[in-house]
C-alpha cells in the first residue's frame, strides 16, 4: 500500500473557530459531536484566539482527531462553538462529495428558537433541500445566495476553496468573512443533500443583529451581479432581518426604541429598494419604510398591526381614491388600500385603543386611553355622540362580565380620549379560584352604533406594578388571594390578575399547591387520566363500528323510520331535503331522522337530529327502514337486511368518478373491495339522463334494475322557478334576496367553483379576484360566492353589498333560483342551473390541466351551454356584454339542459315518494 | 463527474441475513444472486435466514457457501398478553415457548457472528431479522440494512414503523433508489444510502423485434395489475388487429382475469402462456414489453426486457421504475392507473418500428449500468466508505 500523504489522512476536517471568550463547555460539546461522527476520518481543527486551555486539553486527550491549528482534511466544514454535528453528517457529506465530484456540498441545519429549548430549520430550506441534486447554475437554487450563502451545514473541497478565499480562511466563521457566499458563487458544481448536518445554531437576535446583517448584506450586494439574485437577496434581507427586527420593537420601551430607530434608520440606507418593497404585504411594507425613516413610535405601532392585522392602528386618510397610512405618511409605500379597512362598517372596525395612563388614585384604578379614528369619521358638521364603558371579562371562561362606566369620553384632534376610574376592590368580586385573570375591553359607541370590543394596548412602562396594585376581596376570603395586579399580557394588552401577596394568602396558596401536587394527588391525576383514556377508547370509531356490526345491525326494524343525510351531514339541503319535504307533506307520522356533522342549526325542528358518528346515529341507522342520502353513509357501516337505501347522488359527472378514477385504479384489492361493498349497499340510484347512466352508473358498477330514471328531487324547485319566470317574469325576487340584502336592480352573479382537494386546515384560494370584480361591477352586480361544501374560502374585505359569502347557506338550489348568471368552472352545478335557462359562464383558467389530471367524460368546450373563458379580463368582458351575447347561446344551452337533465320534469320528489314510501310500494 | 473505484478489494467475511433461506420470491433470489457474486469476488459469504420456507424455490445448484436457518418454520408472531388473554394459561405457555425459542435462535446467531474478524460486514436484506440481531452485540461488525421496496409501499404497511424502529441503529441502510432514500431522509433517518438491484445476465442475442407481440411477465396477482393491462389492451387492440398480447405468469387471479378477458372480447388477441423459466426466450419472441403494476420496488422484469433490447411501456408506479426506464429515451412511462396514457404509449411503440428499434437498442446499452460488475463495484465502494 502506498503511504498516504498528510492531506489524505483525514476525509473531513471540522474547523471550530473560537472567538475570544469561548465558553469551554460549548467547545467541548462541539468537539464531542465531531468525535462521535460515524466517519472515523473526521478531525476537529480548533482555530481562533479563544481556543485556550480547553482546546489544548482536548487536543491532548484525542491527539489523532483533535488538533489546534489549520485543517488537514480533503474536505473542510466549519462549525461555531456550541453548534453540534449530526452523527452521520460527515459521512453523508463525504459520500455525496465523492459521488458527485462537487466543490461544495450543503445540507440542512437547524437553529434554536427564541425560547432556547426547541430547534427549527428556516422555512426556505424545505424547498432547497427537498431532494438530492447537483446544481451547476445558481438560478436553480437561488436560496444558496439570497440568504447570504448556505450559512452552515456545508463542506468544501479544501484544495479548491483555498484558491477561492485564500489558504486557511475556508473554515473561518462564516458571517465575518462572508466566505460562504464567495464559495457558493465560485463553485462549478454544488451538491445538495436532504440530510441534517448542523444543529443547535444560535437563535437569531433580530434586534441587535441588524447592524451586522446590514454590513453582510452590503458585502453580498457588492459580490452579486445577476439582477434576479440581487432582487432575491434584497427581499430576503427584508423578510429575514428587517421584519423580525420590527416585530421585536413591540417589546421595547420608549427611550430604547427611539435610540435604536434613530441608529437603524441610517444603517438601512440603500438596503431597502423599491422593487423589493413592492413584493411585501402592505403592512410589512409600511413597517419596513417606517424603520428606514427612523420613526420609532411609527414602527412600534406598525409592529402591533403586524400582530393584529385586523386592527386600524393609525388615523388612515383617503387621497384620490386610495387609502394612505396617516396624514404625514401619504407616499406610495404607505398605500394600504388593500387592507380593506375603508370597506368595513362601523361595527366591524377594530380601532387601536392605547392606554396612556394607568395609576392608583384613592384606592381606585385610573385608566386613561386614546382611540385612533380613521378617515376623519368624527369631522362632520355636528359633534358625534360618544358613549363608552369598560367590560371586565374572566379569561378562558368568558361568561362572567362586569361593566364599569367610563367617566369621560371626548373627541380630540387625533381621535377619542377616554378616562375610567375603576374601583377594582369593590366592583370585581371574583371567587378566587378559576377566575384569577380578567381582561378589560372598551365598548365604544359612535352615534349609537356599537364598535366591536376594543382591547387595551399597553406598554410595560405605562403600567408600573407597585403603583397600580390594589387590594382584592375574593368571595373565598382573602386567604385565596389579596391583591389585584394590573399587568401587560404577552399580546401587549392590559389585564388584571389576582395574586397572593401577603403572608396568610401566600401560606394558604403554598398549602393548596402542595395538596394538589404531592404524591397521592399526582397518582390520582394519573388514574383520572387513564380513566379518561379508557372512556375515549370505548367511544372510538373502531369500537363503534364493531358494536354496530355485531349488535346494532341485528336489532329489529323500526317501521316507517327514514334516516336522511346530505353531503355527509354538512347541510340540510339537496335532494334528501326535497324528498323529506315531500314526504312530510304527503305522509303524516313518518318518523324522520336527520344527521348533522357539527352544528344542528338550520336543520328541521320536527325531525329527530343525530350527530354523525354518535351512538344515536348508529342506533338510528341500524333500525331505520329507509336510508336516504346523496353521497354515502360511512363506508364501514353495512346496511342492515331490513333497510332500503336510496342514493340520490349529488350531481352529474364531468370529471371521472368511482372506478373510472385513476386514484381507485391504483389502490390495492382490499381498498377497491371496500369501495365496491359501499356502493353495493345502494338499492336505488337516481339518474337525470342517459349521460348519468353511461358515466356514474358505469363508474360505480350499478346494475340497470337499481337505476331510477326520475331526475333529481332538488331540481323540482328549478323547474318550477323556470315555469314561474315564463309566466310572471323574474321579479319580485324570492324572499331570500331581501334576507341577503340584494336590491332588485342589481344583477346577481353566483360564483361556485368546484372542489379542488385543498388540505383541511387551509382555506381555498379562489381563482376569481373578488376585489377586482367588486371594483369593476360593484355598482351594478352582486357577487354571491359559494365555495364547495367540502371547503371554505377566505374572502377579502370589499365594499358592503358587493360580495356575499353564501358558502354556509344550506340549500344551493335556492341560490340558483336567485342568481341571474352563474359563473363556475366545471362544477356539476352547471347541469342543474341549465334547467333555469339563464346564462352560464364557465371561468376555468386551468381547464386543460384539470381535464388531463382528473380525466373528463366529455369536451366541455364543445358541449357547454355558455362561453368558456380562461382569463379574468375575458370574464369581465363576457359579463359586461352578457345581454347582447346571450341570444347566441340560447340554443346551445337548451340542448345542454335537454341532454343532461332529460328526466328532470319537476316531479322527481313526488315520483320517488310514490315509488318507495307509499303503501302501494309494499312498505 | 467521476466515480471512485475501489483500487483493490479486500476479502471479507460477509453475512447476508434474510427472512428466509429458500422462499420463492424476489428478495431471496436477490440474496443468493449477491451471495454468488460476492463469493466470486473473493469474499467469504454466509447466508442466514430466519426460517426455512414452505414454498421452496428451485435452487439450480447447491450453493457453494454455508446457508443457515434459525428456525425450521416460521416463528410464532408475538402477541401482547393484554385484556382477558392475560389470564389464559395456553396463551402464557405459548408466549413462554416463543421466548425460549427466540433465545435459542439468538444464541445460535451469536455463535455464528461472534468469531467474525474485524472488517466483516453484516448485510440485513430485510428489516424483520433486526428483531433478533438487536439482541446481540454487533459492535465488531459493520451492519448494513436494506429495504427492497419503495417508500410508498413501506409506508402503507407495518414495515414503515419497523424501519424507523430498527434502522437508526445500523451503520448504514440502503433504499433502492436515491429518490426513496431522500424521502426516508426527510422522515428523519440520516443514515440512508441507496443501492440498485443487479441485472443477472445480459442475453447474448437481443430480440430481433420482428414478431408482432406485446409481452407481459409477472405473477397474476392484484399487485401486478394485469386487470388494468387487459382494460388497456381493449383500447389498443381495435387499432392493432395484427398484434398479440402474451401474458406470462401464473397466480390465484388467473380464472378471474381470463373471465375479464373473455368479457372484453379479447380472446382472439390475448394468449395466456403460464409460468415460464425461459424469460430471455419469451422476450426474444416479442417486440414490446408492458408492465401495469400497482406497486413495484426495483423491477427485475423491466431490466430483463431492456437487456433483451425490448422497449418497455410501464406505469410510473415507483421510483425504481423511473430509475430503470428513462422516459422517452429507452422506454415510455405513463402515470400510474391512467389507462388511456398507457394505451397511448403502447400504440406509439407498436405503431412505430423505427422508434421501437431505437429505444430497444438504447435500452440494452443503458440497462448495463445495473450490470453485476457495476453493482459489485458500488458495494465495494460502500464497504470502503463505511471503513473510513
Amino acid at each position: 500500500m502506498t503511504r498516504r500523504s498528510a492531506a489524505e489522512l483525514f476525509d473531513v476536517s471540522v474547523v471550530v473557530d473560537c472567538p475570544e471568550g469561548t465558553d469551554p463547555d460549548r467547545l467541548r460539546a462541539t468537539v464531542r459531536s465531531v468525535l462521535d461522527q460515524t466517519l472515523s476520518g473526521a478531525e476537529a481543527a480548533l482555530t481562533g484566539d479563544g481556543v485556550g486551555d480547553t482546546g489544548a486539553v482536548l487536543a491532548a486527550d484525542h491527539p489523532h482527531r483533535v488538533r489546534v491549528g489549520a485543517p488537514r482534511g480533503t474536505y473542510v466544514l466549519s462549525l461555531a462553538p456550541g453548534e453540534l454535528l449530526e452523527r452521520n453528517a460527515c459521512r453523508n457529506l463525504f459520500a455525496a462529495a465523492r459521488r458527485t465530484g462537487a466543490d461544495l456540498v450543503a445540507g440542512r441545519w437547524t437553529r434554536l428558537t427564541g425560547s432556547g429549548s426547541k430547534e427549527r430549520a428556516p422555512e426556505w430550506q424545505a424547498a432547497l433541500f427537498a431532494r438530492s441534486r447537483i446544481v451547476t447554475d445558481l438560478a436553480e437554487a437561488p436560496e444558496l445566495v439570497t440568504r447570504g450563502g448556505p450559512g452552515a451545514g456545508y463542506c468544501v473541497r479544501r484544495a479548491w476553496a483555498d484558491g477561492v478565499v485564500g489558504p486557511g480562511t475556508a473554515g473561518a466563521a462564516d458571517g465575518a468573512a462572508g466566505s460562504g457566499l464567495l464559495l457558493a458563487l465560485a463553485a462549478r458544481r454544488i451538491a445538495l443533500v436532504p440530510n441534517l448536518i448542523t444543529t443547535r445554531r444560535a437563535a437569531p437576535d433580530p434586534l441587535h443583529g441588524l447592524p451586522a446583517a446590514a454590513d453582510a448584506q452590503r458585502q453580498a450586494l457588492a459580490l452579486l451581479d445577476d439582477p434576479a439574485l440581487r432582487a432575491g437577496l434584497a427581499r430576503a434581507f427584508l423578510t429575514d432581518h428587517v421584519l423580525p427586527c420590527v416585530r421585536a420593537f413591540l417589546t421595547l420601551g420608549r427611550d430604547r426604541r427611539a435610540r435604536l430607530a434613530d441608529e437603524y434608520g441610517t444603517f438601512l440606507a440603500g438596503l431597502v429598494p423599491d422593487d423589493a418593497l413592492g413584493t411585501l404585504a402592505p403592512l410589512e411594507r409600511v413597517a419596513v419604510c417606517l424603520l428606514a425613516a427612523g420613526d420609532a413610535d411609527g414602527v412600534h405601532t406598525a409592529a402591533y398591526a403586524l400582530e393584529h392585522p385586523d386592527t386600524v392602528v393609525t388615523p388612515l386618510v383617503r387621497r384620490d381614491d386610495r387609502v394612505r397610512w396617516s396624514d404625514d405618511r401619504v407616499g406610495d409605500p404607505y398605500d394600504v388600500t388593500e387592507l380593506g379597512h375603508q370597506n368595513r362598517p362601523l361595527n366591524g372596525l377594530r380601532l387601536l385603543n392605547r392606554v396612556t395612563r394607568c395609576a392608583r388614585e384613592d384606592g381606585r384604578l385610573v385608566v386613561e386611553g386614546a382611540v385612533v379614528v380613521p378617515f376623519g369619521l368624527l369631522d362632520g358638521d355636528r359633534t358625534a355622540v360618544l358613549t363608552a364603558s369598560l367590560d371586565f371579562t374572566v379569561r378562558d371562561s368568558g361568561d362572567r362580565t362586569v361593566t364599569v362606566p367610563v367617566d369621560d369620553v371626548r373627541p380630540t384632534a387625533t381621535g377619542i380620549a377616554w378616562r375610567a376610574v375603576v374601583p377594582l376592590t369593590g366592583a370585581l368580586r371574583p371567587h378566587g379560584i378559576g377566575d384569577r385573570v380578567w381582561d378589560p375591553r372598551l365598548l365604544l359607541g359612535i352615534d349609537g352604533e356599537r364598535l366591536p370590543p376594543l382591547d387595551l394596548f399597553a406598554e410595560k412602562d405605562i403600567v408600573p406594578a407597585e403603583a397600580t396594585a390594589l387590594p382584592a376581596r375574593p368571595r373565598l376570603t382573602r386567604l385565596a388571594a389579596d391583591t389585584w395586579q394590573p399587568y401587560v399580557t404577552a399580546r401587549h394588552h392590559l389585564a388584571v390578575c389576582l395574586l397572593p401577596r401577603r403572608g396568610p394568602a401566600r401560606k394558604v396558596n403554598a398549602l393548596v399547591g402542595y395538596a394538589t401536587n404531592f404524591r397521592p394527588a399526582r397518582k390520582l391525576k394519573q388514574v383520572r387520566k387513564k380513566l379518561r383514556r379508557t372512556y375515549e377508547a370505548l367511544h372510538a370509531q373502531r369500537v363503534k363500528v364493531r358494536v354496530y356490526r355485531r349488535v346494532l345491525r341485528r336489532l329489529p326494524v323500526s317501521r316507517g323510520t327514514v334516516v336522511f343525510e346530505s353531503h355527509m351531514g354538512k347541510c340540510y339541503g339537496d335532494s334528501p331535503r326535497a324528498i323529506h319535504e315531500e314526504l312530510i307533506a304527503r305522509r303524516r307520522g313518518a318518523r324522520v331522522v336527520w344527521s348533522y356533522a357539527q352544528d344542528p342549526t338550520g336543520f328541521p325542528r320536527d325531525a329527530t337530529l343525530v350527530r354523525r358518528w354518535s351512538w344515536r346515529y348508529l342506533w338510528a341507522l341500524a333500525r331505520a327502514e329507509w336510508w336516504v342520502d346523496n353521497q354515502g353513509f360511512p363506508h364501514a357501516l353495512d346496511k342492515p337486511k331490513h333497510t332500503t337505501y336510496l342514493q340520490t347522488w349529488h350531481g352529474s359527472a364531468y370529471k371521472r368518478m368511482g372506478f373510472d378514477e385513476v386514484r381507485h385504479k391504483t389502490q390495492n384489492a382490499p381498498q377497491r373491495d371496500r369501495l365496491a361493498r359501499a356502493v353495493g349497499r345502494f338499492d336505488h340510484f337516481l339518474v337525470r339522463s342517459e349521460h348519468d347512466v353511461t358515466t356514474l352508473a358505469h363508474a360505480y358498477r350499478i346494475p340497470e334494475e337499481r337505476l331510477m330514471r326520475v331526475g333529481y328531487p332538488r331540481n323540482d324547485r328549478l323547474v318550477a322557478a323556470r315555469a314561474r319566470d315564463e309566466r310572471e317574469g323574474r321579479f319580485p325576487r324570492p324572499a331570500l334576496a331581501a334576507g341577503l340584502g340584494i336590491p332588485d336592480h342589481r344583477t346577481v352573479v353566483l360564483y361556485a367553483p368546484t372542489f379542488r382537494g385543498t388540505p383541511k386546515n387551509r382555506k381555498v384560494r379562489l381563482q376569481l379576484d373578488v376585489r377586482e370584480f367588486a371594483e369593476r361591477f360593484g355598482d351594478t352586480h352582486v357577487l354571491l360566492v359559494r365555495a364547495h361544501y367540502m371547503e371554505a374560502a377566505s374572502l377579502p374585505v370589499t365594499p358592503p353589498g358587493t360580495v356575499v359569502d353564501v358558502s354556509a347557506h344550506h340549500d344551493v338550489s335556492e341560490l340558483l333560483c336567485l342568481a341571474d348568471v352563474l359563473v363556475t368552472d366545471y362544477s356539476s352545478i352547471m347541469f342543474d342551473y341549465a334547467l333555469l335557462d339563464r346564462p352560464i359562464v364557465h371561468y376555468a383558467p386551468d381547464l386543460d390541466a384539470y381535464a388531463a389530471e382528473r380525466g373528463s367524460y366529455f369536451d366541455l368546450r364543445a358541449r357547454a351551454g355558455g362561453p368558456v373563458v380562461e382569463t379574468q379580463d375575458e370574464l369581465h368582458r363576457t359579463l359586461a356584454g352578457l345581454k347582447e351575447a346571450d341570444d347566441g347561446w340560447q340554443e346551445a344551452r337548451r340542448a345542454f339542459a335537454a341532454a343532461f337533465g332529460t328526466y328532470d320534469d319537476g316531479g322527481a320528489a313526488r315520483a320517488v315518494v310514490d315509488a318507495l314510501f307509499t303503501r302501494k310500494a309494499g312498505k | 463527474m467521476y466515480t471512485t473505484r475501489a483500487t483493490r478489494t479486500r476479502a471479507r467475511d460477509l453475512f447476508l441475513v434474510a427472512n428466509t433461506t429458500d422462499e420463492l420470491g424476489g428478495v431471496t433470489a436477490w440474496t443468493h444472486q449477491m451471495a454468488r457474486l460476492f463469493q466470486t469476488a473473493g469474499h467469504r459469504v454466509h447466508v442466514i435466514g430466519v426460517h426455512e420456507s414452505d414454498l421452496k424455490m428451485a435452487v439450480p445448484e447447491t450453493p457453494g457457501y454455508p446457508v443457515t436457518a434459525l428456525y425450521e418454520q416460521h416463528p410464532p408472531t408475538p402477541r401482547p398478553l393484554r385484556g382477558t388473554r392475560r389470564f389464559s394459561v395456553p396463551a402464557r405457555r405459548r408466549e413462554t415457548r416463543r421466548v425460549a425459542a427466540m433465545r435459542r435462535a439468538v444464541e445460535r446467531l451469536d455463535a455464528l457472528l461472534r468469531p467474525a474478524p474485524p472488517g466483516s460486514v453484516l448485510v440485513v436484506t430485510q428489516v424483520w431479522p433486526m428483531e433478533w440481531l438487536r439482541e446481540i452485540d454487533l459492535s465488531h461488525l459493520t451492519v448494513i440494512g436494506m429495504s427492497h421496496e419503495s417508500f410508498a409501499y413501506s409506508r402503507a404497511c407495518h414495515r414503515y414503523h419497523w424501519v424507523k424502529r430498527h434502522y437508526p441503529h445500523v451503520d448504514r441502510w440502503l433504499a433502492l433508489t436515491q429518490e426513496d432514500a431522500d424521502v426516508w431522509t426527510a422522515e428523519g433517518l440520516n443514515n440512508v444510502g441507496f443501492m440498485p438491484n443487479a441485472l443477472a445476465h445480459l442475453p447474448t442475442i437481443p430480440s430481433p423485434r420482428t414478431d408482432k407481440v406485446v409481452c407481459s411477465i409477472g405473477r397474476l396477482a392484484d399487485q401486478k395489475g394485469v386487470d388494468m393491462l387487459l382494460d388497456t389492451w381493449a383500447k389498443v387492440a381495435p387499432f392493432r388487429a395484427d398484434w398479440q398480447l402474451h401474458v406470462y405468469g401464473a397466480g390465484a387471479d388467473e380464472p378471474q382475469l381470463r373471465k375479464q378477458c373473455a368479457e372484453l372480447g379479447l380472446d382472439g388477441s390475448v394468449r395466456w402462456l403460464g409460468r415460464t423459466d425461459d424469460v430471455p426466450g419469451a422476450l426474444a419472441a416479442s417486440s414490446v414489453f408492458v408492465q401495469s403494476s400497482r406497486g413495484e420496488g426495483f423491477p427485475l422484469a423491466l431490466m430483463e426486457a431492456m437487456a433483451s433490447a425490448v422497449p418497455c411501456a410501464a406505469f410510473d408506479c415507483a421510483p425504481g421504475v423511473r430509475e430503470i426506464v428513462r422516459d422517452g429515451e429507452d422506454g415510455l412511462l405513463a402515470p400510474p392507473g391512467d389507462l388511456d396514457a398507457l394505451a397511448d404509449r403502447l400504440l406509439r411503440l407498436t405503431g412505430n418500428p423505427r422508434m421501437r428499434d431505437a429505444m430497444g437498442e438504447r435500452a440494452r446499452i443503458n440497462v448495463q449500468r445495473f450490470s453485476q460488475e457495476r453493482v459489485l463495484e458500488m458495494w465495494e465502494d460502500l464497504f470502503a466508505l463505511l471503513e473510513r
